[in-house]
């Protein structure tokens, strides 16, 4: 899935609609009012890509969204506010992307592997946005860095829900912080590969973490198998 | 009389590794005290009880002697891991020397904790890029494993990376929840989750106790 890194990101508009005509369009005031804000957050995203959170200046954002400055202050007192905003919008597209997922499987094993892939997936097909979310954020400021963590621990019950139905010998070997250090462990690579440049190739670690993720509740055979398993 | 020039040299050498080590305790200090982007180098300054000129003779500018931080936190760790688990002969005993020692020193300096474990990751690109670069000299020890595990090369390329980014994560959690003084307990734990991979749940759980 390459990504257009023009298009209008985190909208379900269809393109010819995605960027509105200067002047008078005839369109409900709602929805322009709408499209503006997920033009401005697109267009955050793209300047802050472009030149990282620290160094975005409202101008920038107003330019990629193609709107001007006074609609920025329309929908957003400031920078870190349009960002917040930003921010959020990404987290709940991931968050339903990973939770669909993971819910149209049966099997426990086979449900992670899917919410992984539907990261991955959601990530390398928007650089922009994944690098807002897994990077920029930390870099904006505590109330991000505070959100980040709890998007972070938002994704501990999807492994948490491994427990169910395991063996009481397993049960008993689990320790109380499997989960986080498992979360943990995926997020920080996946981070670690947005920084390096390597966005688009994210897809290429679903078997690898899904085996990561799976080891403790199957052992390393069991969770190969399913990692390996497309 | 004036000391000889030999020990007047070795004194200068020694004055500036302490001045250093002064002004990046108290870069440390006024981080976790006011957060990164707060902190002046006045700051750092007083704290340290040196003169602004003497802060400018060892470090350029306040990002300059944040990165300095890291990279000498990152090094003395380095080198009590390294010789923590020198001391014992098996790979899991390694890795349980090597995080005792790791995690000690976390407990022994909160504020340089804090600082390299937490801030570093909000500090800027830069801080970010080293943060992230430092997680990967931790690799090796953990890599040997792969020669006493019976999947060896059949394990995930990643898996060192994502060892090393959990344990770093579940510490990062202890650290800003204020656990830092406790987190020496996580041991067992942490030391299960990086065995478990290599040589099973059973075995890691015993290596353990």
């Amino acid at each position: 899935m390459a990504a257009d890194p023009k298009a209008p990101a985190a909208t379900e508009y269809p393109p010819e609609l995605s960027r509105l005509p200067p002047g008078r369009h005839g369109l409900p005031r709602e929805f322009v009012v709408h499209n503006q804000r997920e033009r401005l957050i697109a267009g955050l995203a793209e300047a802050v890509a472009e030149n990282g959170y620290a160094s975005t200046t409202i101008a920038h954002i107003t330019r990629h969204a193609a709107v001007s400055r006074r609609t920025f202050y329309e929908h957003f007192s400031s920078k870190d506010e349009c960002f917040v905003c930003a921010y959020e919008t990404v987290m709940e597209q991931l968050r339903e992307r990973v939770a669909a997922a993971y819910e149209q499987q049966e099997e426990w094993p086979r449900a992670v592997r899917a919410g992984i892939a539907a990261m991955l997936g959601f990530l390398a097909a928007e650089p922009n946005l994944a690098r807002l979310s897994m990077v920029e954020a930390l870099v904006a400021g505590p109330v991000v860095v505070e959100r980040y963590d709890a998007a972070i621990r938002g994704l501990v019950p999807y492994l948490e829900a491994g427990r169910e139905g395991r063996s009481p010998e397993v049960l008993e070997r689990l320790s109380p912080t499997t989960e986080e250090a498992l979360v943990g462990g995926i997020v920080s690579l996946i981070s670690r590969r947005i920084i390096a440049g390597q966005t688009a190739e994210l897809e290429g670690l679903l078997p690898d973490l899904t085996e990561f993720a799976l080891t403790p509740y199957l052992g390393t055979a069991e969770a190969a198998r399913v990692a390996q398993n497309s | 009389m004036r000391p000889p020039p030999g020990r007047q040299q070795l004194s200068r050498e020694f004055i500036t590794q302490h001045q250093r080590a002064r002004i990046i305790a108290a870069l440390a200090e006024e981080t976790v005290a006011r957060g990164y982007r707060a902190v002046t180098v006045a700051d750092i300054v007083r704290r340290a009880g040196i003169a602004r000129n003497t802060f400018y003779e060892n470090f350029s500018s306040k990002q300059d002697c944040f990165l300095a931080t890291q990279d000498y936190a990152v090094q003395e760790a380095l080198r009590r891991v390294v010789e923590a688990a020198t001391t014992v002969e098996s790979w899991q005993e390694r890795v349980d020397a090597g995080l005792a020692a790791f995690l000690a020193y976390v407990a022994s300096d909160p504020a340089l904790a804090r600082t390299c474990i937490v801030e570093a990751l909000s500090a800027g690109p830069a801080s970010l890029a080293r943060y992230e670069e430092s997680l990967q000299s931790f690799i090796p020890l953990f890599r040997i494993g792969r020669k006493v595990s019976k999947r060896g090369e059949e394990l995930p390329e990643t898996l060192e990376e994502t060892i090393v980014g959990g344990i770093f994560w579940v510490i990062y959690q202890r650290i800003i929840r204020g656990e830092t003084e406790r987190i020496e307990r996580l041991l067992p734990e942490l030391v299960e989750f990086a065995l478990t991979p290599y040589i099973g749940a059973e075995a890691a759980k015993r290596a353990v106790a």
